[in-house]
């Protein structure tokens, strides 16, 4: 079980710790952690289990928060990063956001979350919805309260009826004056596309969004019209196991409010929205570079928010990138971002320059993976369609939405 | 709030900054105490004691200490406003173990939230009240415990489910049956919330008390996927452990693939029953599985690695062969069936832990055609986050060793994304390189290909020694793959030959040994690799490279025609290189040399010996020693045995019979045994932290020993014994059978050996022995008792899952060895407090008489006798020396002069003859700090018979070994052994007995040990002297005990306490108690002696030592226990 937590900034300070068992973890951990941090790089930002002389570390990295926990004997490890994960997860969404100042300036909320989501070291209540109606986020109006009166309470004063129901992620006496439920396929494409320019792979992970705001007990079923498609499924504890092995059916009780309902993945895609072609050619010193975007499938929508990214090789010393359309931008890191925006309908962008190379280096033999990102709207390019979305005890007939996404996931290509 | 609108223009700049802040505690945050606090605290108002409480929380936040704050906060708790009682339980919380006094003072207040009609109000008092550690109001705690554990809201149950492991934390023996009882309870509830709560708390305080599972099993499965995901973890584990600890493993599992072969070899013999092992290709593949690794993975799950590593010196196959009654089988065992059912939608759920806690359950249980159920929900797991990939591959990794086929359909999963971090990087390419195929080499290749031009180098090297394993692997691929690694070798070697950067090295360095490895495999039909790589020497710039190159130059120098031809140039290229190759290449062209002359044919050596003989004078005159003494002795082999220096003789194969020449064919020549593939042949329960560490981590558990768990199905036979017996626990655990006690204690004492290297402390040959004793005196117990013993030792090993305990392996281990004792220690205590009376022992100081042992006898002294004795007094130099006395004697007819003791010298005088005769003690430590002598006065003129006393002063230091003294007497020295006795390295400390009581309850746990012995002196007295009848026989035992611990240890003696109920012989009950302070540190030291047993027989005293020192603790008990049970003289 987890002995402790700890929040730490991006440059290593504690923001706060929160012993969780009897016995109290110093906070000298996190020197030693953050010096490991120093002496051995980034690299181990990305290890998610670290073993100390005195404790094991569990660390989870969030837009700059490092959440660690601690503890001293074994636990599944799995169970402490997800609740980690999941702790950051409910107070960005708390705080609209995660950094260091949102942390310091909420820390007495932060205090009363984790101590509702975590007894003894054993998740408690890490349900958001009902997080929500024990400990009130912070929001303009009790802001605003607290300035003119200087006291509001954020905790609250009843217990939430849920906890005692048998579904225990929804609140059982809610009234909404609009009846409404919103389905949202949100999907992100995987691709990986190789030296030879031949899609290595292709694939779809996609998420079903809910937003539901009904009142009462409402009881729902959403079919798709090719579940076939599916390669891997997971689903909110909410959705009932059954009807899915039998039918492919998801019927579930929603909690009120947006959650993840479902998530998916479509394997084997056959070819992606958009190309990307580096090209480069080395010679005595110097590499010339070009980057070619287009569209290769129309899938019918417009394509936007294209960036594409990628890291000069260290051997570069310097570059000239110049794009015909959209802007480029290069760090310190060597890392280049190319923005485009929307695919313009006229030209196909480009992106040609120069790369000097280091002294005494003829050509070019390492070669950056390019990442691409970009979004269309109103496509799922899975090609799962919804069928359709029931209720079962309809107290007033719902207005039902459904939407649909695309966005760039992993989707690399390599020069 | 207006107190940061200061009017400065620097405060007016933070203060627009704080505009966007308004609102929120910010300002409490960067200035907690910009106010004092202590009088908001007191307010009557209670947004002012929120605003103090926030500035508190702020500062702890900060990690400063504010518990002096503690009496101010601990009175807000009745505070009606539930947001400042939140904050004040924060507070608590933090602090209370600080200032337990004070944290008293708060219970009232608990008591009555507990009956608060809000649920919520109830539960925080619940989960705050049993948060704070107190011995004191542990009872109370236990209370409300039981009382929530059956509130009517689901939300105080599942608290108070979790308030129990906070309980059991505290070790109170006495309550571990009530705490039990209550899991019980609570896994019966009806809300799958309790139950998932619940079943962490049977993890952490029960997790062998497999009974109370058995009763519940069915509906526990049944409940599972109700049960909220964290819960959903730990119950998947419980079951699975259950049913294997029930029903055993699955015939048809992977764990028993060995076996199945076993079986299928012997079945085979036997015609008749060889149909019904034909296994069903299953979906067109054959299930390839890595039977050793299989098995090498089952063992290990069971045994733990390390036990397992341990035997694996002498490797009995057999071991794990279970009679047929240890095998189940997945379709007619109902159990099993269940939980491999209600196990499978979980495989969907949402939280990585659950899938892969499922996941581990049908890797384990399942039947072996269904493990593939498994595995696309494990690799979606790697979609879910970044943090969990990692651990999620370290476990695909292993079920992939031992299954590749189950992955090898799915290797394009493990194809590398740029994103990736190095780690996951190379975790996939191993396990591509596990799992590839045929089929799939080629686009496995086809990826390989493209990383190699990574920028990141180190991971460059790592695909290309992952392309030398899939080509060892799949022999029909390794033509392909060494074209493609020969071509990157002279790219590579070219681009170093330009810019020679240290990454860059590392690629080529990894590309040879790959080749090489590979060429290893079958070095005939790779001839032209060889010369391939030899002709680009020339450009290779890294010395390990080189080195490498020029190794495999001279192993295969005579497999071809190509490479005898190109032999001589080579050689003079390498004399024309050699001043300026590195050591590493230097050395290896030098073996080179003899290699090729070993093997060469007679035509070529003549031109072959110019060049080599340049090179190995050259090596001669090398500025690196390691070269010149190796070139000395190759050129002695070569003068020797090849007539190096007369090719020209004729004769000179007749002298290759020479010995050298052996020797050096023994070096050089014959076929070297390929090391085997290093294997990580740690494997740890799928989903633990362990596998990730790859060590136990402390409280990892392996799998219950299979079919250790009869259950009760006729009837619930130890409700019967519930009755008699006031403690649970005991009967619970009854029906376990022996053979999982067996393995528990045999786990310790394995244990205990591991841990008697590193530690320090206990060393000598003794001390072991005293370790052994101990371990004995455990398991040959008589049946009963000794049952109840090993029962207990396996209840408290659910307690590892405290942690506290665990930092010092010492320290756990002998507390293990000892809290067997102290469970039914206690229990007797239980049950007699109930009425006790106090016996006073007055005069006992006069009667102590401190044992004297001999230093020097007059037969070894001339006449001259030492004899010495500790004694109680308190040093008057330093409070860290204890005192001995030491009286002189002189039995010769001559007067004796200049009697002298000091220390020993350094330098070790060389008479050692000496011996004392003293009865040997346990001389237990051995310690680096020396023992440390004030010298005495000198004993100017001894005349015969004339005694003198002197007091030494010695500061031992905790040093057990004897003290090597030097006896000086008329001019002469004699070596002369001092022996401590760790009974006077305290003092006696006095105390009243409440004081001792409160002690005592301080130092629990790891801190208390607990040894029996045998106490028989009183029995001689009563034989000798007809016991006058109205003298009290219990006084007079007791006298004598006290008496016997007083001239043996320094203490002070507390109390002596007996049950007024006692029976007229029954001398059980009687507790005596002393106290002391160990010398230099003035830590105090506790010890009560419990007796047993009746006048007429010898008594059975348990010894309790209580002392924060634990080590010397142990000690000090140790010897305690070895002069209780001294026959008296």
């Amino acid at each position: 079980m987890l002995q402790c937590i700890f929040l730490l900034s991006d440059s290593g300070e504690v923001l706060l710790e929160k012993q969780l068992t009897g016995h109290r973890v110093d906070r000298a951990i996190c020197d030693w952690f953050w010096n490991q941090i120093l002496t051995q790089g980034d690299s181990l930002k990305l290890v998610p289990v670290i073993s100390s002389p005195t404790h094991y570390l569990f660390q989870v990295v969030r837009e700059g928060i490092t959440f660690l926990a601690c503890t001293q004997i074994e636990m599944p490890p799995l169970m402490a990063i997800e609740f980690l994960c999941r702790v950051a997860d409910v107070l960005s969404n708390y705080l609209d956001g995660l950094n260091e100042d949102l942390i310091k300036d909420n820390f007495v909320i932060v205090y009363e979350l984790l101590d509702e989501m975590i007894d003894n070291g054993f998740p408690l209540t890490t349900e958001p919805n009902i997080l929500r109606e024990m400990i009130a986020p912070p929001n303009i109006v009790s802001k605003v309260l607290s300035v003119v009166t200087g006291n509001t309470s954020n905790v609250s004063n009843t217990l939430p009826g849920a906890t005692a129901s048998c579904v225990p992620w929804r609140k059982t006496d809610l009234k909404h004056a609009t009846n409404e439920v919103y389905v949202d396929l949100v999907e992100e494409m995987d691709a990986t596309i190789n030296r030879d320019g031949n899609l290595v792979k292709c694939e779809i992970y996609g998420e079903v969004q809910v937003n539901s705001n009904l009142s009462g007990l409402p009881d729902l079923t959403l079919s798709f019209a090719n579940p076939s498609v599916f390669n891997d499924v997971r689903f909110h504890p909410c959705v009932r196991l059954r009807p899915w092995e039998l039918n492919q059916i998801l019927s579930f009780v929603p909690p009120d409010g947006q959650f993840k309902l479902m998530s998916y993945r479509v394997k084997k895609l056959k070819s992606t929205p958009i190309y990307v072609k580096p090209q480069f050619t080395s010679d005595s010193g110097t590499c010339r570079i070009s980057v070619l975007v287009g569209i290769r499938n129309d899938p019918g929508k417009s394509i936007d928010n294209i960036t594409v990214e990628f890291r000069l090789p260290p051997c570069v010393t310097s570059s000239d990138l110049s794009p015909n359309y959209g802007s480029v931008n290069v760090l310190a890191d060597k890392t280049c971002s190319w923005t485009i925006g929307r695919m313009p309908k006229d030209k196909a962008p480009s992106m040609s320059g120069t790369l000097v190379l280091e002294t005494g280096m003829e050509r070019l033999h390492v070669f950056p993976t390019f990442q691409v990102a970009f979004r269309i709207m109103g496509v799922a390019l899975s090609g799962l369609k919804i069928d359709k979305l029931d209720l079962k005890n309809p107290l007033s007939r719902p207005h039902k939405g459904f939407r649909a996404l695309t966005r760039g996931g992993e989707f690399q290509v390599r020069s | 709030m207006l107190t940061q609108f200061g009017a400065t223009a620097e405060s007016l700049s933070k203060a627009s900054t704080m505009m966007f802040r308004i609102g929120t505690d910010a300002h409490l945050y960067d200035d907690p105490d910009d106010v004092s606090i202590a009088p908001l605290l007191d307010s009557k108002f209670e947004s002012e004691k929120c605003e103090a409480l926030k500035r508190l929380l702020a500062l702890i936040a900060q990690g400063f200490d504010i518990s002096n704050y503690f009496p101010q906060v601990v009175k807000n708790v009745a505070t009606q406003s539930l947001e400042v009682k939140k904050l004040v339980y924060l507070y608590l919380l933090h602090y209370a173990e600080k200032r337990p006094n004070e944290a008293l003072l708060s219970i009232n207040y608990f008591q009555k939230d507990l009956g608060d009609p809000n649920p919520l109000v109830r539960a925080w008092a619940l989960r705050t009240m049993a948060g704070i550690r107190l011995h004191a109001i542990a009872s109370l705690v236990l209370v409300a415990v039981g009382k929530c554990a059956r509130d009517p809201s689901v939300y105080v149950r599942k608290c108070a489910a979790i308030a129990l492991p906070k309980l059991h934390d505290l070790r109170l023996e006495e309550h571990t049956a009530a705490i039990e009882e209550i899991v019980g309870m609570l896994l019966k509830d009806n809300s799958p919330g309790v139950v998932g709560a619940a079943a962490s708390a049977f993890a952490s305080i029960c997790p062998n008390n497999f009974s109370l599972i058995g009763r519940n099993y069915k509906r526990l499965c049944e409940i599972l996927p109700d049960v909220e995901e964290w819960g959903q973890i730990v119950l998947i584990g419980i079951l699975l452990r259950y049913a294997i600890a029930k029903h055993g493993l699955v015939r048809e599992s992977l764990m028993l693939s060995f076996e199945d072969l076993e079986i299928q070899s012997q079945e085979k013999d036997d015609p008749e029953s060889s149909h019904l092992t034909v296994r069903k290709p299953f979906d067109g593949a054959s299930l390839d599985i890595c039977t050793e690794i299989a098995d090498i993975v089952a063992r290990s799950y069971l045994e733990g690695p390390d036990k397992y590593l341990a035997r694996l010196g002498h490797v009995n196959q057999d071991s794990l062969g279970f009679d047929g009654s240890c095998i189940t089988s997945a379709t007619s065992n109902d159990d099993v069936k269940i939980l491999l059912q209600c196990t499978s939608p979980l495989l969907w759920s949402y939280n990585s832990a659950v899938v892969l806690a499922a996941a581990g359950v049908h890797w384990i249980m399942a039947p072996k055609e269904d493990i593939r159920k498994i595995v696309k929900p494990l690799i979606f797991l790697l979609r879910s986050s970044g943090s969990s990939k990692y651990v999620v591959l370290c476990n695909i990794q292993v079920f992939a060793k031992a299954m590749p086929s189950l992955f090898s359909p799915y290797y394009e999963d493990f194809f590398i994304s740029s994103s990736d971090s190095y780690r996951t990087k190379t975790l996939k390419l191993e396990i591509l390189s596990t799992i590839a195929t045929k089929t799939s080499i080629s686009s496995i290749f086809l990826e390989f290909q493209d990383h190699v031009r990574d920028p990141d180098r180190r991971f460059a090297a790592d695909t290309v020694a992952a392309i030398g394993l899939c080509a060892q692997k799949l022999p029909d691929v390794s033509n392909t793959c060494l074209e493609a690694l020969l071509y990157l070798a002279l790219s590579e070697s070219s681009n170093n030959a330009v810019a020679l950067m240290g990454e860059e090295e590392i690629l080529l360095v990894q590309v040879v040994k790959s080749i090489m490895a590979i060429i290893k495999q079958d070095p005939h039909s790779h001839e032209r690799v060889i010369v391939h790589l030899v002709r680009s020497l020339d450009s290779m710039s890294a010395p390990a490279a080189r080195a490498m190159v020029i190794w495999m130059l001279g192993e295969y120098c005579n497999i071809g025609v190509l490479t005898s031809k190109m032999i001589p140039t080579i050689f003079k290229y390498l004399a024309h290189r050699f001043h300026s190759e590195s050591v590493e290449t230097k050395l290896q062209i030098v073996n080179a040399c003899v290699k090729v002359l070993l093997r060469a044919k007679v035509e070529d050596i003549s031109e072959l010996r110019l060049a080599i003989s340049y090179v190995l004078e050259l090596a001669k005159y090398d500025l690196n020693y390691d070269v010149r003494d190796r070139a000395r002795v190759l050129k002695n082999f070569l003068s020797h045995c090849k007539g190096f220096n007369y090719l020209e003789e004729a004769d000179y194969r007749t002298e290759f019979n020479d010995l050298t020449y052996v020797f050096a064919e023994y070096i050089f020549g014959g076929t070297k045994k390929v090391p085997s593939e290093s294997f990580s042949y740690r494997f740890y329960l799928p989903g633990s932290l362990s596998q990730i560490v790859l060590h136990a981590a402390p409280g990892y558990e392996p799998l219950p020993e299979p079919c250790s768990f009869a259950d009760d199905e006729t009837g619930h036979s130890p409700t019967n014994v519930h009755n008699d017996h006031e403690s649970n626990e005991i009967d619970d655990s009854d029906d376990i059978s022996g053979s999982l006690d067996e393995e528990n204690t045999s786990d310790y004492s394995s244990e205990s050996v591991s841990g008697e290297g590193g530690d320090s402390y206990i060393a000598s040959d003794s001390g072991e022995d005293e370790e052994a004793g101990t371990l004995i005196h455990l398991s040959d117990d008589a049946p009963d008792s000794g049952d109840h013993d090993r029962v207990s030792v396996k209840n408290t090993s659910s307690g590892l899952m405290d942690a506290g305990e665990l930092m010092s392996k010492r320290a756990l281990e002998s507390w293990l060895n000892e809290n067997s004792d102290s469970g039914q220690n206690s229990s007797n205590l239980s049950q007699v407090q109930r009425s006790l009376a106090r016996i006073s022992i007055k005069d006992i100081g006069q009667l102590v008489k401190p044992k004297s042992y001999t230093l020097l006898d007059p037969t070894n002294g001339n006449g001259l006798s030492v004899i010495y004795r500790f004694s109680s007094e308190v040093s008057k130099v330093s409070k860290e020396l204890a005192c001995i006395h030491v009286s002189f004697s002189n039995h010769s007819e001559e007067p004796m002069c200049n009697i002298f003791l000091a220390e020993e010298k350094p330098n070790p005088s060389p008479d050692s003859s000496e011996k004392s005769g003293s009865p040997s003690e346990s001389v237990l430590v051995s310690h680096d700090k020396e023992a440390t002598l004030i010298p005495m006065e000198e004993i100017d003129r001894l005349n015969p018979g004339q005694p003198a006393d002197r007091v030494l002063q010695v500061r031992f230091e905790h040093h057990l070994l004897p003290l090597k003294l030097v006896l000086s007497c008329d001019g002469r020295k004699q070596q002369v052994k001092l022996r401590p006795d760790i009974g006077y390295f305290i003092k006696p400390l006095p105390m009243d007995i409440e004081s001792f009581l409160k002690k005592e309850s301080q130092l629990p746990g790891m801190f208390e040990n607990i040894r029996r012995c045998t106490f028989s002196e009183h029995l001689n007295q009563q034989n000798d002297k007809d016991e006058p009848p109205q003298k009290d026989i219990f006084l007079m035992i007791c006298e004598k005990l006290a008496l016997k611990m007083l001239s043996n240890a320094n203490l002070h003696l507390v109390s002596v306490d007996m049950p007024v109920a006692a029976n007229l012989d029954d001398l059980s009950g009687i507790s005596l108690r002393l106290s002391g302070e160990i010398l230099n540190n003035s830590v105090p030291c506790l010890v009560t002696l419990t007796l047993k047993g009746t006048c007429a027989e010898p008594l059975e005293v348990s010894v309790k030592i209580n002392c924060e020192e634990t080590v010397f603790g142990l000690n000090l008990l140790n010897r305690i226990v070895n002069f209780l049970a001294e026959p008296p003289r």
